[in-house]
This record gives C-alpha cells, sequence and structure tokens, in this order.
C-alpha cells in the first residue's frame, strides 16, 4: 500500500543546548567553506543536538552548498559513493535554458509521480511560458514562491540537512549559482498500512493498530483528538540512523515537568542507530536493574490517546509500532484499553481475573514446590493422597520436576514466536503430546506438574502488557529457587523483597505502585475496579497535576 | 554494580543452606490411624500406612490400600522409631484420622501414651479417639472397610456422622480428652470401636469384595473414663442420654409407644442448657432439654389430624428423652461414680467458694448429687402425609 507522506512538522526544541549549537554551528561555518554565507534560516530547522556534538569528526556533513552546481554534484556523487538509488537530474529552465537546475532523491523513499508532476513538469515545460527576466538569487526566490506547487518546502544551506533530507524520502532542487537548496516534501514508500494489532487484541474496541511509519501514526492519535493543545515534537536521535523521534502530549494536562524531563532524557542520547522504540526505553528508564517495565508500550491508538488523555505522554518512534508511553504505573500493566469500553460490571470482575492471574502466574510452581516439599500438612488428606500417587515413581524431586517442566514450556513458547508460520502446527503437537502426556507416561514428571505449567502459562498470557507477563516469568523461577530452599517462608521473603523493590522504583518521578502506595483515594475508582464512566470525572491525580478535570458529568438518568 | 556484586555473593546462602527440612511427597509414609497396645513391659504401637498409588492414580496394581505394621517398644516414641525397621519411608502424622486405644491399655490408664501425642510437633489435634472394645487396637486397624477405601476414613466419618444423626457416638479430639482427663470436674469418655464379623478374613484385601463384608469396624457405647482409666462401658440409652445432657444431640430418632406399636420421631434439633447451684450447702444441677422433631414413622393407626393425639404423643417424647437422661445419670452415679458430663465444671463455674470445698470429694459428691430434668420436646411436623393408611387397611 502506498501513501502520501508530508515532510514532519518540525518544531524547534529549545533547550539550553541549542543556543550553544548554534554558535558551534556558526563557527564552524566560517571556517569551512570560504564561499558560504552566513546561514540565515537557522531557526526554522530542527536542532540535533545529538549530531552536533560529534560534528567535529564529520566534516563533510557540516559542507556548506556551494554556488557551483557541477561542484555540488560531484560532493553529493563523492559522499554517497555513487549509491544506485540516488537520482542526480540535472536540467535546464527558461526560455533558453539559461537557469541551470538540479534534483536529487533517493528512488524508493519518494513519489516518483510527484517528482514527475509537480516538480519537473513544472519546471521544465511550464515555466517556458512564463517570462523569465530575473537575477538568478531572485530565481530562487520565484521558484519557491511562485512556481512550484509543492506544499512542503525547506530551504537548505548545508550538506548535512541536505543529506538528512535526501535519505529521509525529500527531493533537493538545487540551483546553479545559489548558495541554498530546497528541500521538497515528496516523501513516500510501500507501507504496511494500517492493520490490526496482533499483541493487544480486544473483542470490543477498535481494531487499528500503529504502522511502522511514524507520520501515519501520529495521524492515527490526532484522529482520535482533534484538540489544539496536542502537541507533538519531533527530533531525529541516532547518529546513523536519524530516526525521527516523536513526542505528543496534551500541553496543559501533562505535566510540564515530566515534558521536560522527558526531553532531556532524549537529548541525553548519543548513539549511533534507533531501530526500534526498545532503544529509547531502555537509554531513558529511571531503574536499570529490575525485571519490571517502567515505561509502557502499547500498539493500539486508542490507547495512547487514552493515555495521552490522562495527562501522559506517548513517544513515537519511527519505524516501529510499539508506542511508548510515559510515565508508566504498575496498575497500567493491568488494564487493557477494552476496560473501557466494556460495561464497568465486567470490566472489574476481568481486572481481579487480572490481578489473580498475576499471583497465578507468579506463585504457582513455587507453591506447589513449597507444599508438596515442606507443608504436606497443609493440604487436606485426600488431596494429599492424589498428589502422592501422582509422585510416586517420578525420579526427580518436585523442584528439578518444576524448574524443568518451567524451563521446557519456555523453550516451547519461544519456539512457537520464532519459527517459521508454516510449522507452527507441528511445535504443538509436540508439545502438547511429547510434554504433555508421554512424559507423563512415562513416568518422568507428574501430572499434577503439567497442570501447574499449564495454568502457569494460561495465567501469564492473561496480562494485556506483553513486558509485564516478562517480569513475572522470570521471577518465577526466583520464586521456585526460595520455595525449594526455605518453602513458604521463602515465598513470602521473596514477596516481601518485591513489594519493597516495587515500592523503590519510580517512572519518570511518580512513584510505580500509586495509586496503591501511597495510597491515593480518588484514583482507586480505577484501579482494582473501573468505575463507570460518568463516575471517572478526575484525572489521575499524581500524573496531571494541573488540570485534573474531565468535564461535568453525571449519572444518566431515565427521562420523568 | 557493587550492588548486582553483593547480590550474586548472596546467592550462595539460598543455594547452600536451605532444604534440610524439606521432604518429597513419595518419601512420605502417610499415617492415618494408630493404634496402641499394652504389652508386659512397654507399648504395642501399631500404624495404619497407605499405600497411596493404590488409592488415586490410575497405576493400580490391586495391593492393599492400607499397610498395618506393628512394633513393640519400652516407650511409644521408641516403638515408633524402630518402625523404621519395617517401613522404608519416613512416618508422616500430621495427617493422622484416629487413634485407637486397646482395652486393656485404656483400663490400665492412657495418660502416659497421651504424652507423646500432645509432645509431637507433627501431629495436628483434629484426628479422633477411641478404646478398642473388647480387643486389642491392632486388631481394629486390621480390617478392610466397604465403602471407604482407608478405614481410617471410615472410622472418623462414621464417628462425625453417626453422631450427627444418631446421637450415642462421641467424637472426641487429643485436647478435649487431655482437658477432661485433667480437669476435676469432669471424666473423660471415649467411643468404643469393635471389629464384627470374622476378623480372620477382614485383613484380606478380598473382605471389601463382599457386597456383604464379613467383617468390618463398627462404633458403639461410650466408654467411661476415671482419671485417665476406662471402668466401663455404657449401653446404648445410657450412650444417647449422655449426648442430651453434654448437649451433643443434633438429629436423632426416638420411639414412642403408641397403642402397642411405635411411633419414631425424627428429632431436628435439641438444646440443653445446665444449670448448677447451690442449695443449703448442697450442690444442685437443672437440666433442661428442648427438643424438636417430626413424625418419621407411624405403625399405629393413630389419628395425627387431631391436636389433643400430637400432644399426648409430646408428651410420650418428653418422656422418653427424661427417661433416657435419667437412666445414664443413675448409671454412673451408682455403677460407676464418674462425671463424665461436666457437672463438677458447672459448679466450678456457678459457684467458685464452694467448689473448692467438694472438689476434694467430687466423686462422693457426684455419686449422691440431686439432678433435675425437665424436658420440653415438641413435635413439629408429621411429614408428607398426615394419616397412616394402616388404618385404612385395618377398616
Amino acid at each position: 500500500m502506498k501513501s502520501r507522506v508530508p515532510i514532519p512538522l518540525r518544531k524547534l526544541i529549545e533547550d539550553k543546548q541549542s543556543v550553544k549549537n548554534k554558535k558551534q554551528q556558526e563557527e564552524l561555518n566560517q571556517s569551512g567553506n570560504p564561499n558560504s554565507s552566513k546561514t540565515k534560516n537557522q531557526s526554522q530547522n530542527p536542532v540535533q543536538n545529538a549530531q552536533n556534538r560529534s560534528k567535529d569528526s564529520k566534516n563533510h556533513q557540516t559542507k556548506l552548498i556551494s554556488s557551483d552546481l557541477q561542484y555540488n554534484f560531484d560532493h553529493i556523487k563523492k559522499t554517497l559513493g555513487n549509491s544506485s538509488d540516488i537520482i542526480i537530474r540535472d536540467f535546464q529552465a527558461g526560455k533558453n535554458g539559461e537557469i541551470k537546475l538540479g534534483i536529487v532523491y533517493t528512488d524508493g523513499l519518494t513519489d516518483s509521480a510527484s517528482i514527475q508532476d509537480l516538480i519537473l513538469d513544472t519546471l521544465m515545460v511550464e515555466i517556458r511560458n512564463s517570462d523569465l527576466d530575473v537575477e538568478i538569487p531572485d530565481c530562487f526566490e520565484m521558484i519557491k514562491s511562485h512556481t512550484l506547487p509543492i506544499g512542503e518546502i525547506v530551504e537548505i544551506t548545508d550538506f548535512q540537512k541536505f543529506f538528512n533530507h535526501v535519505l529521509s524520502g525529500d527531493t533537493m532542487l538545487l540551483l546553479d549559482g545559489s548558495t541554498k537548496g530546497m528541500a521538497l516534501g515528496s516523501r513516500n514508500w510501500v507501507d504496511r498500512g494500517v492493520q490490526e494489532p496482533s499483541s493487544q487484541t480486544v473483542v470490543r474496541g477498535p481494531k487499528d493498530g500503529f504502522t511502522e511509519t511514524l507520520r501515519t501514526n501520529t495521524a492515527l492519535i490526532r484522529r482520535r483528538i482533534k484538540d489544539p493543545s496536542l502537541w507533538l515534537e519531533t527530533k531525529q536521535i541516532g547518529e546513523k540512523t536519524q530516526t525521527d523521534v516523536a513526542i505528543m502530549y496534551l500541553k496543559g494536562v501533562a505535566n510540564d515537568k515530566t515534558v521536560s524531563e522527558l526531553q532531556s532524557r532524549l537529548n541525553r542520547i548519543n548513539i549511533d542507530a534507533i531501530l526500534e522504540s526498545g532503544y529509547i526505553e531502555e537509554l531513558i528508564q529511571d531503574e536499570v536493574y529490575t525485571p519490571f517495565p517502567t515505561i509502557y508500550n502499547t500498539e493500539r491508538p486508542d490507547a495512547v490517546a487514552a493515555a495521552i488523555l490522562e495527562g501522559r505522554i506517548a513517544i513515537l518512534v519511527d519505524g516501529t509500532p510499539f508506542v511508548l508511553i510515559v510515565p508508566a504505573l504498575m496498575v497500567h500493566f493491568f488494564q487493557s484499553s477494552e476496560d473501557y469500553y466494556q460495561r464497568a460490571d465486567i470490566a472489574t470482575l476481568i481486572r481481579v481475573l487480572r490481578y489473580l492471574s498475576f499471583f497465578l502466574a507468579l506463585l504457582t510452581p513455587s507453591l506447589y514446590v513449597a507444599v508438596s516439599t515442606f507443608h504436606q500438612e497443609m493440604l487436606p488428606t485426600p488431596l494429599l493422597i492424589s498428589l502422592a500417587s501422582q509422585r510416586e515413581g517420578v525420579p526427580f524431586p518436585a523442584f528439578v520436576e518444576a524448574m524443568l517442566m518451567e524451563v521446557v514450556f519456555e523453550i516451547l513458547r519461544e519456539a512457537g514466536v520464532r519459527m517459521p508460520r508454516a510449522i507452527g502446527s507441528s511445535i504443538s503437537i509436540v508439545g502438547a503430546l511429547v510434554i504433555g502426556q508421554a512424559a507423563v507416561e512415562a513416568g518422568f514428571v507428574s501430572a499434577t506438574m503439567v497442570i501447574i505449567v499449564a495454568l502457569t502459562a494460561i495465567s501469564s498470557f492473561v496480562f494485556p502488557s506483553n513486558s509485564m507477563a516478562i517480569a513475572f516469568r522470570m521471577l518465577r523461577f526466583l520464586f521456585m529457587i526460595l520455595a525449594a530452599t526455605f518453602g513458604l517462608y521463602g515465598i513470602i521473603l521473596g514477596l516481601i523483597v518485591m513489594v519493597l523493590h516495587l515500592n523503590s522504583l519510580r517512572s519518570f518521578g511518580l512513584p510505580y505502585l500509586a495509586p496503591n502506595a501511597p495510597f491515593i483515594l480518588q484514583d482507586q475508582k480505577d484501579n482494582i475496579i473501573r468505575m463507570p464512566h460518568w463516575s471517572l470525572v478526575k484525572r489521575p491525580r499524581l500524573i496531571s497535576k494541573n488540570d485534573t478535570d474531565r468535564g461535568d458529568v453525571s449519572s444518566p438518568k431515565p427521562p420523568r | 554494580m557493587k550492588k548486582m556484586l553483593k547480590v550474586f555473593l548472596m546467592l550462595p546462602i539460598i543455594c547452600l543452606s536451605g532444604c534440610w527440612s524439606s521432604i518429597e511427597l513419595n518419601e512420605l509414609a502417610i499415617v492415618t490411624a494408630m493404634g496402641i497396645d499394652k504389652t508386659e513391659d512397654g507399648y504395642l504401637v501399631s500404624v495404619q500406612v497407605l499405600n497411596s498409588s493404590e488409592l488415586a492414580g490410575d497405576a493400580r496394581s490391586g495391593r492393599t490400600e492400607v499397610v498395618t505394621f506393628r512394633k513393640s517398644g519400652k516407650t511409644i516414641a521408641e516403638a515408633i522409631r524402630s518402625l523404621s525397621t519395617d517401613i522404608p519411608r519416613r512416618l508422616y502424622v500430621a495427617h493422622l484420622r484416629e487413634i485407637v486405644f486397646g482395652e486393656e491399655m485404656a483400663r490400665a490408664g492412657i495418660a502416659k501414651p497421651l504424652d507423646v501425642l500432645s509432645r509431637q510437633k507433627e501431629l495436628r489435634s483434629d484426628f479422633y479417639m477411641t478404646v478398642a472394645k473388647g480387643s486389642t487396637a491392632y486388631d481394629t486397624l486390621n480390617v478392610q472397610t466397604a465403602l471407604e477405601k482407608i478405614p481410617a476414613n471410615k472410622v472418623f466419618d462414621s464417628l462425625e456422622n453417626s453422631e450427627r444423626r444418631w446421637a450415642p457416638t462421641r467424637t472426641v479430639t487429643l485436647d478435649e480428652l487431655v482437658s477432661s482427663i485433667v480437669s476435676k470436674g469432669r471424666q473423660a469418655m471415649l467411643t468404643g470401636i469393635y471389629v464384627y464379623g470374622d476378623p480372620e478374613s477382614g485383613s484380606n484385601v478380598t473382605n471389601a469384595q463382599n457386597i456383604s463384608p464379613k467383617s468390618g469396624l463398627r462404633l458403639d457405647y461410650l466408654g467411661v473414663f476415671k482419671k485417665d482409666k476406662l471402668v466401663g462401658w455404657l449401653n446404648r440409652n445410657d450412650s444417647k442420654g449422655v449426648s442430651y445432657i453434654t448437649d451433643h444431640v443434633k438429629s436423632t430418632a426416638v420411639n414412642i409407644p403408641c397403642e402397642g406399636d411405635q411411633i419414631t420421631v425424627n428429632t431436628t434439633s435439641s438444646k440443653t442448657k445446665i444449670k448448677g447451684k447451690m442449695e443449703k450447702g448442697n450442690p444442685k444441677i437443672d437440666i433442661n432439654v428442648t427438643s424438636e422433631g417430626s413424625i418419621g414413622e407411624v405403625e399405629c393407626t393413630i389419628d395425627l389430624s387431631k391436636p389433643e393425639k400430637i400432644e399426648e404423643l409430646n408428651k410420650r417424647y418428653e418422656k422418653d428423652i427424661k427417661a433416657k437422661i435419667e437412666g445414664s445419670i443413675k448409671t454412673l452415679q451408682k455403677k460407676y461414680q464418674s462425671d463424665i458430663f461436666g457437672f463438677g465444671d458447672e459448679i466450678h463455674r456457678t459457684d467458685p467458694e464452694a467448689w473448692k470445698r467438694l472438689e476434694g470429694n467430687w466423686e462422693q459428691e457426684f455419686a449422691n448429687l440431686d439432678v433435675n430434668v425437665t424436658v420440653k420436646a415438641k413435635i413439629r411436623n408429621l411429614g408428607t402425609i398426615s394419616e397412616s393408611f394402616q388404618k385404612e387397611i385395618e377398616e
């Protein structure tokens, strides 16, 4: 599927460094090319901090555009190594062909039809009918403001931005005799299209999901929030990849401090490549040594829109359908967007079910190990007898048995994700028959253990967020070791340590366990229970401190 | 990094320490019943161990579901330890369901065996104690029971079931037994258990394969204790009387005469209140029983639709209960002089001063105790038919 994608709206991000960078650049410009004129349109261009910092080693990028067209072409070819997907086309315009022009674009990232119709056709054919008796510097202005019917035009003076635009899919127009170039918006590439998100499905609710194209993703959010205070800031991160990273938030609702903290954390990133939002997540999270995610990620535009409306901030990264949301509290990982589309009563019950399955996923194998090897007296006699009869003839201790089966299950799960689709069914047969049945019949493992592992596995799939499920997957093994060593005592110790650790976590300054610890009564209406929408009149208190009123809603009443 | 190193160094503590008290399920010999008999110079301890793979799961081989082992020793603890030469697994007594004392053991005194039972930390106190009537404890642990695969469970459930529905038996836990042995104003009682039928075939695994088992375990009669020694047995009516007095009747069947035949009233609820008082320096006990029931069976031609007839039945119903209560009091006062009702405790509660005086000679005082019994019984409903069709047949 093809879609027209204009140049992203670029916003200047004003921070302390930008002033410094400007100065740096000016100095470099003066010492660099003697032909260059001073850059005037600096403020219109995005400031790329990470890039500027490493500029000293990348001299060719700061080189300014020369007034000699052929010199520019040679430089472009030299820098890009004659790459075959870079198309350079020079031509003449004007009645007698007195104006020499050239366009440069990347094949595959551009819309060739619009280059044909809007740029080449205009400049080569239609321009002949008009009278061009202006000097060449003015000619540049004339083409920009008079001739080209293109929405996005950015003036460029140096090669660093030149390459950035060309490699992002814009078409560069260069004019002989002018030290400026024009970046013409013509981005268009093959796109997967908006599809149903594969990682977070719902029964009721919108079925569209984010794609790999940033612009499509921002559009999906804008479609949901038509408010002028929905602000979007874009910057490029990654020295080599120049990945567009956008943050979206509701100005006035989002906490300004969180926004500026996020900006400064993003500015601090100095890395060569950002290929997925996971890179950003690991580079800006609050606590590094924790299995728990402190940044939420989702494929669902409705979840992002809801988060933005709560006052949270979305981070969109070009090239991935996974959008990050900060701050992320523990409760958010237990909430599915469907909770808000279903009736409140069933949504509440399902949330309770999720918390139950949280404990099941985390503790079932360890509880089994603890009770069956330390606390047999806790079991009712008939249950003990049936468990004991299962264990009869099993060669391994319960802990080894549990560890074995859990590892086998993890292998099966990983294989299921990784293997080619076509052999998927054969793996499930192997899993179900070999592990489930044959192992029990052969007496390697007890049937109880298979039930326990299956229960654990199914419970861990209940979470709406995969990243939280991963945390429990890892912790489960720790708890099993504790259970095998100290029994229930070990499990309780582990839980205490886990809760202490969770209490120490923060996500962009917010306590991770809020609104449970610290306890916020007002936010309990959307915690374990989900109250009906007419009672959800306040935004979460800690997240949006400024504007917590969602409106004056009252419970619907029948007419009198 | 330093923090990580610390955590890493702490890991061996977890891995190298613990596990010492862990034990796998298939290393346990789950004891469900224990029998204690007296020998010439010590005890004979028998344990009934579950063979769990024969009880559940699908790998049954046709062996017996429970195995009874016995071993003698100078003390019970010694005998239990020495059982390990017979049993390849660790004896696990947390799931014990019953303890049986041989009659000889019970008559000699059970205080000493009770010490080891109370001291043992693994024992939960939710099992029931019984006395093997007229036999050794080992004999009662040597019987296959029908329906319930685990004989100890059969005893446990039968005790609870018959206490709830029939009344003359009594569930007694370890704590209750110890506290009534120690108490001066109350004596202990335990239900009797005996093997009916042919004891020889009882231990055979095929016993439970007969539709009508050749032998089995039966619970009946209350054993009366004085201090820790068994002094005798109460018959069924007296046992029921004891249950009425101690407010243990939940439901039972009461036969009352009617025109030469019988009517059975199913007691559906019964409440007993005991009040002790001192009158002119003499202890006195008032027993108030309120019983309600429904007609369960009518064999005579009485016209139940007439209120005066019901009133008459109520009177006889009351009379029957009263007779049982008074009979049991009489038996215990005259025959055993053992206050299993806890009348002494009642006097203690109402008049501690007087109790101090009476305490030393309570056995004598109990034998001459003045007990006043009032019974209020009422038939509440007649079942699904009001008038018996006996009458129509006769007409």
